[in-house]
């Protein structure tokens, strides 16, 4: 009985599973930490110094020794997929499902960094097979390269233990740069009501109002389709023949007329494509993050100029790939539209008609070369303005010109993007192209900590900021280990991340103070003009943050 | 004395992503006792929603991990199979638990009620009963009524792996040799000389990432003293430039510490160059 004690002892002293007993006295633990007080400058081999060393460690070990505690009624239920590298809950979601999670085929499902998250906060108990996974289980399962690495999820753990709402990055969700040319109003109220619209399944005054008022926007802007390139060239001819054809049911036409009214492109086309698959499955909130809808480069997109004389009065179906499912359109008769454009006579200066017959001013490389009305102004400009009289023979008659005359205006945009020898480019319109090193990928998108309230999943607008992280080994000339968080904000160009110029200061702020602990693995913020995130650390109720 | 046997230990890896975390809570001491600090990554279970503190699971840093490799004081732990009747295991101590739980619990509701009973004497007798036969009368409704539902079980959510935290002699978790972390840097020897060096010496060492440095040197251990240098490594050969010593300077004077610039020789001895800001005139 004595050795039974002893090996109990003994086995309880090593052990790390805690008792029944244990467990029921864990109720009453204190959840406070104690404060850490000054530290020594230097060691001077005095007892007193010894002493409080002794009491730092053991209260070191006492906090970092703790085990989690929890009601059973408090922690939600979970298994753990492997095959689809996900976890599914087993019991209702707390909290947490605001900003977490998603669902697939009807049951709630979080990812893994998530999970892992909630299992360190200890709202969560992830089961597989039955056994429920410790803490280093689940880091050891659920962080690979497949999801997400250990560097990425302390990054992730970092900012969500800040109150940030961090998702992964979807790149096809970013407006692209035609999207953001057209500078469309933001279409998030408009996607939630044509979408309500949709699942009520009956078509109300203002649904068909719209649909009415979206056609006369089409046929005004098909009076600009001369050299401009979109959706709407192809939907257009589309739609007027459903519409023409007289048997629309209002949900087709109010849909396919949404889309061009709503907008083409990233964030408006993808309510058009959701409106379609809605009528199609009639399932609400479905959002799988590994699929990404299509995100088109619109210039490689071949889209038919009707206005131009070469093209014939039918249109071949376009490609099934660029339509969505259950939409199928065959040949296209757009004779009867044709008839309807190019109907005034242009006045030609008699220069003009003089090499008309000859030349079709359309043939012209440079005309084509010109995307729209404004650009051939300038080209026109141009040319008849090189005769002018004041430039300097030596510069402009040479066989290397420069690049701008300097007495045209031109705002400094377009002057620094002329002369620019290396292209600027988006770094999140490019992201999903990136095709090089894991390094620079950006991995996480990043929601300020106030709108967690009115935060919806389905719809969450733009980010306060896109995280990439990385290990850098190098910065300029010194070394550096650890993590660096690199926060983009919309115009970050590529190289600039590598240069030495970079704003240290920023890292230091954050963690200066040495009485953290030592080591600390998450080393600083990057920002590019925004603000530290823990400045908002003092606006934080560490206990009361929303998960 | 316990130090001695806590050195004696081998210390369990788990790899996670390649990189190497220590979990056991005797793992976390032993490495402290060898003056080997690491960084704490993971939520501190007391209050999990905040970054000033965290908890477990400790990341080495790669010389340190080399450090260990080359003392033989470390070893991957190995994931244990899921044995058959491991399930029925479980759902037994869970039972058990619950039942001693309910007991506890029964206990203390009635020790609590005793002493509201006990405390309130002076309230006037509220019937012909005594004060006593109230009370037993009240502790057998309570014994008749008590529910302790399921949801009110405490669990616990184990950081460390189950069965890993057993005699320390069970070395058959332990496996020897792992996939050491792949480093590309080419600064990895220099490095390694310069941190094996300044332990030697009795120095604590945590990466200085947020210095910009490579290491940040304690006197003692960093939870009591401040730390006095930024060290940068250098090889012999490297030559650096002018503005980036100054931006190194400066930041270590205005941070309080001093910055060392240390290349090893080839002799194996280490050459160390400290770095005072004077001021401009």
């Amino acid at each position: 009985m004595a050795d039974q004690n002893k090996s109990d002892a003994e086995r309880s002293s090593f052990s790390e599973v805690l008792s029944p007993s244990e467990l029921f006295a864990a109720r009453s633990r204190s959840h406070k930490i104690p404060v850490r007080g000054q530290k020594d400058f230097l060691p001077d081999g005095s007892e007193e110094q010894r002493q409080r060393l002794e009491q730092s460690l053991s209260e070191h070990w006492s906090l970092v020794s703790e085990e989690r505690v929890e009601r059973l009624g408090n922690l939600v239920k979970a298994t753990w997929i492997p095959g689809d590298q996900m976890v599914e809950l087993q019991s209702p979601a707390g909290k947490f499902w605001q900003t977490m999670g998603f669902s697939d085929k009807g049951k709630q499902c979080l990812l893994p960094e998530e999970a892992l998250y909630l299992m360190e906060c200890g709202n969560l108990q992830v089961f597989y097979q039955d056994l429920p996974l410790s803490i280093q289980d689940g880091y050891e399962r659920f962080l690979s390269s497949r999801t997400v690495s250990l560097r990425q999820y302390q990054v992730f753990g970092h900012l969500k233990r800040l109150g940030y709402v961090v998702h992964r990055f979807d790149a096809s969700s970013e407006p692209s740069s035609y999207a953001r040319q057209l500078n469309l109003p933001p279409s998030r109220d408009r996607a939630g009501k044509q979408l309500k619209r949709k699942r009520s399944g009956s078509p109300t005054a203002t649904a068909t109002a719209s649909c009415s008022h979206s056609e006369a926007q089409e046929v005004s802007t098909a009076e600009r389709m001369l050299e401009e390139e979109g959706e709407e060239d192809r939907k257009l001819p589309e739609s007027h023949l459903t519409t023409s054809a007289e048997t629309p049911e209002v949900q087709t036409s109010t849909a396919t007329a949404a889309g061009p009214a709503g907008g083409a492109g990233g964030v408006g086309g993808r309510s058009w494509w959701a409106a379609a698959v809605l009528r199609a499955w009639d399932q609400g909130s479905s959002h799988n993050p590994t699929s990404a809808s299509p995100c088109w480069d619109h210039r490689s997109i071949p889209f038919p100029d009707l206005g131009s004389r070469g093209v014939g009065d039918r249109l071949a179906s376009p490609d099934p790939s660029l339509l969505p499912a259950g939409v199928a359109v065959g040949v296209c008769n757009v004779a009867p539209w044709r008839r309807k454009i190019n109907l005034r006579q242009v006045k030609m200066s008699s220069k003009e008609q003089k090499g008309r017959r000859r030349w079709d001013v359309n043939k012209d490389k440079q005309v084509r070369r010109c995307r729209n009305w404004a650009e051939y102004q300038e080209l026109q400009a141009r040319r008849r303005g090189g005769r002018r009289k004041g430039r300097p023979a030596h510069l402009w008659n040479a066989a290397v010109a420069p690049l701008h005359d300097p007495r045209r205006p031109i705002p400094t945009k377009e002057l620094l993007d002329k002369i620019s020898v290396v292209k600027s480019t988006n770094l999140l319109e490019g992201a999903s192209r990136l095709t090089g090193s894991d390094e620079w990928r950006l991995c996480f998108s990043v929601y300020q900590p106030d709108t967690v309230a009115e935060f919806k999943k389905s719809n969450p607008g733009k980010p306060y900021s896109r995280i990439c992280v990385c290990s850098v080994r190098r910065l300029g000339c010194l070394q550096q280990s650890g993590l660096l968080i690199l926060r983009t904000s919309d115009s970050l160009e590529p190289g600039s991340t590598k240069r030495g110029s970079v704003n240290r200061a920023t890292g230091e702020k954050l963690d200066l103070d040495d009485s953290r602990p030592a080591g600390h693995g998450v080393v600083g913020y990057l920002g590019c003009g925004r603000e530290v995130p823990d400045r908002h650390h003092s606006r934080l109720d560490p206990n009361g943050v929303a998960q | 004395m316990e130090d001695d046997t806590s050195q004696s230990e081998v210390i369990g890896l788990g790899l996670c992503d390649s990189c190497p975390l220590l979990w056991r809570t005797r793992d976390l001491r032993t490495v402290r006792s060898r003056g080997l600090v690491g960084s704490l990554l993971g939520s501190l279970p007391r209050m999990p929603r905040q970054n000033g503190r965290l908890g477990r699971p400790l990341l080495l840093q790669p010389e340190e991990e080399r450090l260990l490799t080359e003392l033989h004081a470390a070893a991957a732990l190995t994931t244990t199979d899921q044995a058959r009747g491991r399930v029925e295991q479980y759902e037994a101590e869970q039972q058990t638990s619950y039942e001693q739980q309910k007991i506890l619990a029964l206990e203390d509701r009635k020790s609590a009620l005793l002493r509201a009973m006990t405390s309130s004497q002076t309230v006037p007798d509220s019937g012909p009963r005594t004060p006593d036969e109230a009370l037993r009368g009240r502790l057998e409704a309570l014994d008749r009524s008590f529910t302790f539902p399921r949801s009110a079980l405490a669990v616990q959510l184990s950081t460390v792996r189950a069965g890993l935290s057993h005699f320390p002699e069970d070395r058959a978790l332990l496996r020897a040799d792992w996939p050491i972390r792949a480093q590309d840097d080419p600064r990895r020897d220099v490095r390694y000389q310069v941190f094996r060096d300044l332990r030697g010496r009795g120095f604590y060492l945590t990466s200085a990432g947020k210095f910009g440095g490579d290491f940040l040197v304690y006197p003692g251990d960093p939870l009591r003293f401040h730390a006095h240098f930024i060290v940068i490594c250098l090889s012999l050969e490297e030559s650096i430039g002018v503005l980036d010593v100054l931006s190194v300077a400066r930041l270590g004077s205005s941070v309080k510490k001093t910055v060392l610039l240390c290349s090893p020789a080839a002799d194996g001895a280490v050459l160390y160059t400290s770095l005072q800001w004077s001021g401009m005139v």
